[in-house]
């Protein structure tokens, strides 16, 4: 059990997953041990067999999947959600950029600055939008993107105007090889600070608060306190996935970073997984991955000739078939790919697939508190 | 009420007087920016009305304006008379509207609020991408719906009929809503359920009628804004309405406190002049090249930092604020 909450008012509260192992055979746990062994060699050899262009397409699916961790924190954890989540990830990459072309700084120092701006960033948007109890952090970030979109990424002292701002990569990790590895380290300690994120009294916090914000706020967790420590670790995250994009294209413009890609870190998110980090990172390499992989697996042929889909080439496809995803993810599967990933991902770990217990505790709205 | 209704009338009326006797450029960006906000206010009412009735901000209602637009240019371009092509643009708006309402709204009557909005933007997304899909990524341009320009001006301004027509109607439509919810038994049929949905079944209120109803109006009002704004544009596109005037309309509905319908209207207005002030002046294109995404971003800082509930709002209230 992850929760202490006592009484007979309470809030819904899904433990971890019962880890009851099962005994797979000896052939079961080859077959395990051969799935394991070529997701490891497709995460961290198969990339050693490309080379240049290939491989910074890599690394941006990696760094993809913290821009979904990001968002995840506010859409899964927090119950809210950015709509210009671009322009977070944009500043970062110009602040990273900036540091070090302008300033001079080293790689670490730019990174830090980045997610530091990034953090405070999303604390000042986060507490506007939370003078009003709602979803106005949605609008707020909206018309943030926006005027980060028409003129703050074009105040060229900053950005570089249109030719945009160099963003060398970090002499250690000059070679595309190596800043893939370093963009895997950094995708581990997010998937690391998500996890104890989630695996503390915050993360419990954040999960009844999504389930039922008065409750919560009667047994003393302040709604507005963790909602906005999950939007300034979303900018945190958001900002830091900037920097390592600035450092991967090694030249930041602002044409980077449009409404559109908003949407896209949405559709990414919510078709992976909400509340799942496997799931998140999946989908998000997914979408990353999916225009490249529409092109190698020649994809394009078999989608032009679906009979009902007349002239949908493959640049518009996505545009079209993203959102009927979102809209079926959310109306009919609302786990996302997370709801195939986790049997796989615990027969990968030898357990016996057992439906998850939850704990529904009963849910009562306090009395007298109606219509409020 | 009355101290921040006389509070911002005043300011209005100050703003107002100043920009007409700073001299012609006051007095033309006056008179675009009262059109201007027209439009937006249009939009902002359909806003409103499902934030009204279900809570939720409708990304979808951009689209609801760019496919009546889309439908009244195919039909009008195929020689159906102007008002008929009208009409075929609000039949296809609200039919999107229904069919959002059935296949993503009523689906998602129990998932959180924050699920629905993505869903309200996934409609969105969809419908723009459906635009470029079957209509390309190019310009279009749309007959007005009164052609004359050279009979009313205002300031030594000419404004065309068009332009009169989407004032006039923002002002009748802000009316006839407003109407709507405090006389009708369907109007105040929403209202209580958006205050208690339990209590309001329990009344015999058909909460599902009450979503397909809503729905419908808003499509409707914003197949309205779209095709009568968009001949005023510069050609229209896929995601015309959303990009040009949904983020507009969203900071005058949050002006005028999210829930009314008046303050919609108000708050569109003021976006609209704040907007064209800042437009015209070279102090501000001089300096902030994106002025008008800056000005709109600080608008609606400024109101939910100073006065969250809005300019018009009776009190302090999380958003469930009367009329």
């Amino acid at each position: 059990m992850t929760t202490t909450l006592t009484g007979r008012d309470s809030v819904v509260v899904a433990p971890p997953a019962d880890r009851a192992v099962g005994r797979p055979s000896a052939a079961g746990w080859a077959a395990r041990g051969a799935v394991g062994a070529a997701l490891f060699g497709l995460v961290f050899l198969f990339p050693l067999t490309r080379s240049g262009v290939d491989v910074n397409i890599y690394t941006e699916a990696v760094i993809y999947a913290i821009i979904g961790l990001s968002l995840n924190v506010l859409l899964g954890y927090a119950g809210q959600i950015s709509l210009g989540h671009q322009a977070f990830v944009g500043v970062g990459a110009f602040t990273s950029a900036y540091m070090v072309t302008v300033h001079e700084q080293n790689f670490v120092a730019a990174v830090g600055i980045a997610v530091a701006v990034g953090a405070a960033q999303a604390l000042i948007l986060g507490l506007v939008s939370l003078r009003v109890s709602g979803l106005y952090f949605a609008l707020v970030s909206l018309a943030y993107g926006s005027m980060a979109e028409e003129w703050l990424f074009n105040i060229s002292s900053l950005t570089g105007g249109g030719s945009g701002q160099p963003a060398p990569k970090p002499s250690a990790f000059a070679t595309d090889h190596r800043y893939y590895y370093l963009c895997l380290a950094f995708l581990a300690l997010v998937l690391f600070l998500d996890w104890r994120l989630t695996s503390t009294k915050t993360g419990r916090a954040l999960l009844a608060l999504r389930s039922n914000p008065r409750v919560a706020e009667s047994f003393g967790a302040s709604v507005k306190r963790y909602t906005l420590l999950a939007f300034v670790v979303s900018g945190a995250f958001a900002s830091l996935a900037g920097a390592l994009l600035a450092h991967n294209t090694t030249r930041v413009v602002s044409s980077q970073f449009q409404f559109q890609l908003a949407l896209l870190f949405v559709i990414m998110t919510v078709v992976g997984g909400l509340r799942s980090r496997v799931g998140v990172v999946v989908g998000s390499a997914f979408f990353s991955l999916a225009s490249y992989l529409f092109d190698h697996l020649h994809l394009a042929r078999a989608v032009g000739a679906l009979p009902f889909l007349p002239n949908l080439s493959p640049d518009i496809a996505p545009l079209v078939l993203g959102p009927l995803l979102l809209l079926f993810t959310l109306t009919r599967h609302p786990g996302g790919m997370a709801e195939f990933l986790d049997p796989f991902q615990r027969w990968l770990l030898g357990e016996r697939a057992k439906p998850r217990r939850t704990v529904t505790i009963d849910l009562r709205e306090p009395r007298g508190s109606n219509g409020a | 009420m009355r101290k921040g209704l006389v509070t911002s009338i005043a300011l209005a009326a100050v703003a107002v007087g100043a920009l007409l006797v700073e001299g012609p450029r006051g007095r033309q960006s006056l008179v675009i920016g009262l059109v201007a906000g027209s439009g937006y206010g249009l939009v902002a009412l359909g806003l409103v009305l499902v934030y009204k009735s279900s809570g939720v901000f409708n990304f979808a209602q951009g689209e609801f304006g760019t496919i009546a637009v889309f439908a009244l240019w195919g039909a009008h371009s195929v020689g159906v008379p102007y008002g008929l092509a009208m009409i075929a643009g609000l039949v296809a708006a609200l039919a999107s509207g229904l069919a959002t309402e059935r296949f993503v709204v009523r689906p998602l009557r129990d998932a959180p609020r924050v699920t629905l909005l993505v869903a309200t933007a996934g409609v969105s997304l969809l419908a723009i991408g459906v635009e470029i899909w079957l209509g390309e990524a190019r310009l279009r341009f749309v007959a007005p719906a009164l052609g004359r320009f050279d009979r009313v001006s205002v300031f030594g301004f000419r404004v065309s009929d068009q332009r009169l027509l989407v004032i006039g109607t923002l002002a009748l439509l802000a009316v006839l809503v407003a109407l709507f919810f405090s006389r009708t038994n369907l109007g105040l049929g929403i209202l209580a359920q958006s205050e208690n949905p339990t209590a309001a079944e329990l009344m015999g209120i058909s909460a599902q009628r009450l979503s397909m109803y809503t729905w419908a109006a808003a499509a409707v009002l914003g197949g309205l804004g779209g095709i009568l704004t968009a001949p005023l544009a510069n050609g229209f596109g896929p995601g015309f309405v959303t990009l040009s005037t949904l983020i507009p309309a969203f900071t005058a509905a949050v002006l005028g406190g999210m829930t009314s319908l008046p303050g919609a209207f108000v708050g569109g207005i003021v976006v609209g002049v704040a907007e064209s002030v800042t437009t015209s002046y070279p102090v501000f294109t001089d300096h902030f090249p994106g002025s008008r995404s800056v000005v709109i971003f600080v608008l609606l800082v400024a109101v939910l930092t100073l006065r969250p509930e809005g300019l018009l709002a009776p009190r302090a209230t999380s958003g469930q604020g009367a009329l």
